[in-house]
């Protein structure tokens, strides 16, 4: 009896997680397919794939400009982030220096400010030095903004590798960079890539710093360029916005699909315990 | 200061530049500017709290909070109900568990941008997804993104959507420390499932239960990007968020009242923000 009910539950939930997760990604797909977005009123669907081509061929709709952008300023931040945060992590979780706690509380106070009371002085700032629209205007943001989780991570990360071996290389005269470098690195490397693509994502998908910071496709990003996308004639190019965010997707899909461990454990590594 | 205070500081000083010079600075001018006059091509000078007595009369501001406020509320609600349901989902042995929880993911991972643009042609008046499956149990057409109401459920099921992943992982590690002990003796004592969540899962579960509500209370209470898309904050400002409202500023130039409102959502994530300190002490901190 009970375990019949188990397993009805079991399925439901599976199913339940299914439809929650896919429904609008295949929407999207199948938007981006179709001839017409109004197929569902206006009888028959015709599969096609000319948005894609549309979307890559003409130059005007700066498509690849932005996926361009977004790689490069997503990419480079989340590097950076990653290696500030790492050596920052290794200080907190090796060298037993005073104030270690309230550094860590107000790291993590940081990163609950709204980006609002960020953005409106940050915009003002960058204007001064002539950095609006350039991509050191975007990445040198992101790579603060996403410290205090790339902190969080990597501490986690850093304080399962038993001390000893820190002790082990201290006792043939190593310094502390050297035990980071040569020691600690390469045993906490999955924990070091895995930030990486976190950070990643937390960058690639973020609009409001690149909506100020940004005025066209120089520099604009990915949500910035599917934000403001507009029609000729208002009318929304529903095609179009489509096959870009299928194209934008995928990177983020593939990184959560083939590294779901990694990103599970990071994000929640500092949330138990 | 001592060898090892300095050491110390040589590792954590590339982060407290960066988060002084775009953060803290950023943070403190904008909270000086809230005192400020400072509109576009005019002259800068110091007017105390004259925007903040200009923003408790001002109507549309209180209406962005209490949008600010009710919003989470509601839709952090029901992201923990979905997340608990995917969590323990998530948590069974199962075949392809991994690709499943990958699957999980997805919704959460792709940019918020993305998915209110989704959400929107879901809700499109005429050849909209959500009209044509309510066709099918004699309701609507509804206009949704039409009617203030209507907007708001759109904008909390976009938001429900996309955040509930992240509830259910943090669940999802509070369920993987729970003794599977704890379940066989229950169910060797006859508990069915639904028993052994209300007096197993549930009280062992609250204090990442409470966690996972903090995180996302504040996180839902910046909600911005899913708003620009979706609604625009309409209609007639029904759905706009101190973000948004104080975006709308800035983008006038009106940068001394835009900071005003900044900072009124600032003073809400700190108070969000105590309380989570609060509760983090039990255990969270142990480095």
């Amino acid at each position: 009896m009970v375990e019949r009910e188990e397993a009805v539950l079991k399925k439901s939930g599976v199913i339940f997680v299914l439809f929650f997760s896919l429904i609008p990604v295949f929407w999207m797909l199948i938007i981006s397919l179709s001839q017409s977005p109004d197929f569902l009123v206006n009888g028959e669907m015709v599969l096609t794939l000319k948005n894609y081509f549309d979307i890559i061929a003409r130059h005007n709709l700066h498509f690849l400009d932005f996926l361009k952008n977004s790689i490069i300023v997503a990419g480079i931040s989340s590097l950076f982030s990653t290696l500030i945060a790492a050596l920052a992590g290794y200080a907190v979780s090796r060298i037993r220096f005073r104030g270690r706690m309230v550094f860590m509380i107000l790291v993590l106070t940081l990163s609950m400010f709204p980006q609002i009371c960020i953005i409106g002085y940050l915009y003002k700032f960058m204007s001064r030095l002539g950095w609006i629209n350039s991509y050191p205007g975007l990445i040198l943001p992101y790579i603060a903004w996403s410290l205090p989780l790339g902190l969080w991570i990597m501490l986690s990360y850093f304080s399962q590798i038993p001390r000893e071996l820190d002790e082990a290389a201290m006792v043939d005269g190593a310094n502390r960079f050297q035990i980071l470098i040569r020691v600690i690195l390469p045993v906490a490397l999955p924990g070091f890539l895995s930030t990486i693509l976190l950070l990643f994502i937390f960058s690639f998908n973020e609009f409001l710093f690149a909506l100020m910071l940004t005025t066209d496709f120089h520099s604009q990003t990915v949500p910035v360029g599917i934000a403001l996308f507009q029609g000729l004639h208002g009318e929304l190019p529903w095609g179009y916005i489509m096959s870009a965010s299928t194209i934008s997707c995928l990177p983020v899909i593939i990184i959560a699909l083939l590294f779901q461990r990694q990103i599970i454990q990071g994000l929640t590594r500092g949330a138990v315990k | 200061m001592n060898n090892k205070g300095r050491d110390a500081l040589l590792f954590i000083l590339p982060l407290i530049c960066f988060v002084i010079l775009f953060i803290l600075i950023p943070v403190i001018g904008t909270l000086l500017n809230s005192l400020r006059q400072d509109v576009s091509f005019m002259p800068k000078r110091f007017i105390g709290f004259t925007n903040f007595v200009r923003l408790s009369a001002d109507q549309k501001f209180w209406q962005s909070v209490l949008f600010t406020l009710v919003f989470p509320a509601i839709s952090v609600f029901l992201e923990m109900v979905f997340g608990m349901v995917i969590a323990i989902t998530l948590n069974q042995t199962l075949k392809l568990r991994g690709l499943l929880r990958g699957i999980a993911l997805i919704p959460w991972a792709i940019p918020g941008v993305i998915s209110a643009r989704i959400w929107q042609m879901i809700y499109r008046y005429d050849y909209g997804l959500a009209n044509y499956l309510l066709k099918f149990v004699g309701i609507g057409p509804v206009n949704w993104l039409g009617s203030s109401s209507g907007a708001f459920l759109c904008l909390v099921m976009a938001d429900v959507w996309r955040t509930t992943p992240f509830v259910a992982i943090i669940l999802l590690a509070g369920l993987q420390v729970i003794p599977t002990e704890l379940y066989e003796q229950a169910k060797v004592d006859g508990a069915g499932p639904i028993k052994r969540f209300l007096y197993i899962t549930l009280p062992l579960l609250s204090p990442i239960i409470i966690v996972a509500l903090i995180f996302r209370t504040i996180d839902a209470l910046r909600v911005f990007d899913i708003i620009y898309v979706l609604t625009g904050g309409g209609p007639g400002g029904a759905t706009t968020s101190l973000s948004i409202y104080g975006y709308r500023f800035y983008l006038l130039g009106d940068f001394g009242y835009g900071s005003a409102i900044s900072v009124m959502l600032f003073i809400f994530a700190l108070i969000f923000a105590l309380i989570f300190i609060k509760a983090g002490k039990f255990g969270r901190l142990s480095v």
